[in-house]
């Protein structure tokens, strides 16, 4: 039982801990999980951000080109004297790219191979744009002398444009790709906490089910333990009753059996007197008649043996027998009390003692002893005669051993606690010697003074009876400080037959 | 108690003392009828049933039982004698023991016993019941055995 209890306390503190270690495993696998998903967002976000810029620069470097046809065909409509034909003039068509270049280095601030590149795209755009303003001015000669040249310098402009396009496609590619790697990360991440929560959960419920399979086959157990117990108490209690019918039958045999011899015995001593009568008749007519007869030798011895060795021996037997006949007697009642059986009912206290008291009045009065008997009384559920038979003999002891040196004191007082009523018998008498505490109780056995009749059975017939209820009894007392008795009941008798059941 | 045949007193008692004092007290009371004693059940019984002496056989009686025999109870002497089919049904049983056991006493008048009597520890009481059954032996009429 407690064994099982002990195990019980180990699987809840197992339990507690695994529980308690899961769920703080979970937290932290979601907090990390959460710790990573925000460092990726943030990383992509900027990511994104890179490759918007890069969008963003490719488009310009793109318009770079645009504007660079644009100036051409202006240069060209000019030259053909088609103004108006594109809208634009060449001066308004060269700010265009130089605008786009400007964005392009302001957009790539950042990069210094681009701002290199855009520096060179600088430089080459503004010899172009030397080159075209030069023709534009210096007539047809100049023109057709000037056209691989300037083909030259716009495809070297357009050249650096291209190559600012694929440094920002490069760069671009570079960024997809971590990009890329960041979202492959995050999936990690979430993956792996997604594992570690499965696995929490998983464990938990492993834990769960083992502390409540744990739990269940200890409740069994405990349940099957409480069973044998009961069982257990139940034999045991019918071990000890069948002991007890055993001693009960066993005293009552004996007690008969005793009876039988004794009757012989007391019989012919009662003959044996009887025969004694005559023979002492006998003696007389010889004493009378011829005293020479008894005065000396064998007639003297019959004489002596007639007159005082048979009368002492057949008194000695026959105080014995008597004796012997009370003994009997005693251990007949107390095995008779054994097997009476105990019908509980509604005592009240008071009025029981106050019969009890009178019924013993006359040695009260006679001991010239004072009883008082303290209100109020509880009223319990027990065997009426048997609490009668306690009190009467607890108080007919205390009359009985009452110091002389000061007149008789008796209370009776009673108390009720924790289901139990305590019945104290108090005295002023003689008391007890601590030593006989015990002694007092047994069979036959007494304390102090053999002054008072009595075989040493009433304390014994107490003591049984108040078994018998379900009590106890002991004494408190020590010498010449009188002596209380003190009687402890069930408030409620239940029989032992009910107790097993 | 005498008519025309003379009633024999059989005594079932295993302890002799007690039937030398039960014998002694009944005849101080005046009683003259022979007694038959058996210290166990089975010679008595063969004597109550058998015997060409015996009450079965041979006129009215009256029967002392004690119930503590050394080879069998009293009460199948008792069961015995006033079973439906016994010639001794209707002859008067004295249970004479020291049982005073309530149940006791009240089987053996179920059984038929016709007398139950407690033997008194103390002499006196006991040679004065003794004297007395011996008076109420003087005074009751006894029924023939049925042939």
């Amino acid at each position: 039982m407690f064994h099982q209890l002990a195990t019980l306390d180990r699987l809840d503190q197992r339990f507690g801990r695994t529980v308690v270690a899961l769920v703080c495993a979970g937290f932290l696998a979601v907090l990390l999980a959460g710790a990573v998903a925000a460092y990726v967002m943030g990383r992509s976000e900027e990511q994104t951000d890179w490759v918007n810029h890069t969008f963003e620069v490719e488009r310009h470097a793109g318009a770079i080109r645009l504007a660079l046809e644009e100036l051409r065909s202006a240069r060209r409509g000019e030259l053909l004297g088609l103004q108006g034909s594109s809208g634009a003039s060449y001066a308004q068509a060269w700010a265009h790219p130089m605008a786009e270049i400007d964005t392009v280095a302001r957009l790539t601030r950042d990069n210094p191979r681009q701002q290199a590149q855009l520096a060179e795209m600088h430089r080459r755009a503004q010899t172009l744009d030397r080159l075209m303003r030069s023709s534009g001015h210096g007539g047809v000669a100049g023109t057709a002398i000037g056209e691989p040249v300037r083909q030259q310098a716009a495809q070297a402009v357009e050249e650096s444009a291209e190559r600012v396009l694929s440094l920002e496609q490069g760069l671009l590619r570079v960024r997809i790709a971590k990009q890329g790697e960041l979202v492959a990360i995050f999936y990690l991440v979430l993956a792996v906490a997604g594992t570690l929560l499965l696995g929490v959960a998983f464990a938990s419920i492993m834990v769960i089910l083992r502390y409540t399979r744990d739990l269940t086959r200890t409740r069994d157990d405990l349940r099957t333990l409480n069973a044998n117990l009961e069982s257990l108490v139940g034999e045991r209690t019918q071990d000890l009753q069948r002991a007890n019918d055993e001693i009960q039958r066993f005293a009552y045999i004996v007690s008969h059996d005793l009876r039988a011899p004794l009757v012989n015995v007391m019989g012919f001593t009662a003959e044996l007197e009887a025969s004694l009568k005559s023979l002492e008749g006998l003696l007389d007519e010889v004493e009378r008649d011829t005293p020479a007869l008894v005065g000396a030798g064998t007639g003297a011895e019959a004489r002596d043996a007639v007159r005082l060795d048979l009368p002492e021996a057949i008194g000695f037997i026959r105080t014995s027998t008597h004796k012997m006949d009370r003994l009997i007697n005693a251990i007949l009642r107390l095995s008779r009390e054994g097997r009476r059986t105990i019908t509980p009912e509604p005592v009240m206290l008071a009025p029981l003692l106050v019969g009890v008291v009178d019924g013993i009045r006359h040695l009260v009065d006679e001991r010239g002893a004072q009883v008082t008997i303290a209100q109020p009384m509880p009223t319990i559920v027990s065997d009426r005669l048997a609490l009668e038979q306690i009190l009467s003999n607890l108080i007919e002891n205390a009359l009985k051993y009452l110091s002389p040196a000061r007149p008789g004191d008796i209370r009776i007082s009673a108390r009720q606690e924790r289901g139990r009523t305590v019945i104290a018998v108090a005295d002023n008498g003689r008391g007890i010697d601590p030593r006989d505490h015990e002694r007092v109780f047994e069979l036959f056995r007494r304390s102090g003074a053999q002054d008072q009749p009595g075989e040493g059975i009433g304390l014994a017939h107490v003591r049984a009876l108040a078994y018998r209820l379900g009590g106890t009894i002991r004494v408190e007392s020590a010498l010449d400080q009188g002596a209380t008795f003190l009687v402890d009941l069930p408030n409620q008798f239940s029989s032992e037959k009910d107790a097993v059941t | 108690m005498t008519r025309d045949q003379p009633v024999n007193i059989v005594m079932i008692e295993d302890d002799e003392g007690h039937a030398r004092l039960i014998e002694r007290n009944i005849r101080r009371a005046g009683i003259r009828n022979e007694i038959h004693h058996f210290l166990d059940g089975g010679r008595a019984l063969q004597f109550l049933f058998e015997d060409p002496r015996g009450p079965a056989l041979n006129g009215p009686s009256l029967v002392l039982l004690d119930l503590n025999l050394p080879d069998m109870s009293g009460l199948d002497i008792l069961a015995r004698i006033k079973a439906d089919a016994s010639p001794l049904k209707r002859t008067p049983v004295v249970v004479l023991t020291t049982t005073d056991d309530r149940q006791e006493i009240q089987r053996c008048y179920d059984m038929g016993c016709n007398v139950y009597i407690t033997k008194p520890v103390n002499y006196e009481s006991f040679a004065d019941a003794i004297r007395q059954l011996g008076l109420f032996l003087s005074v009751i009429q006894v029924p023939e055995p049925e042939a």
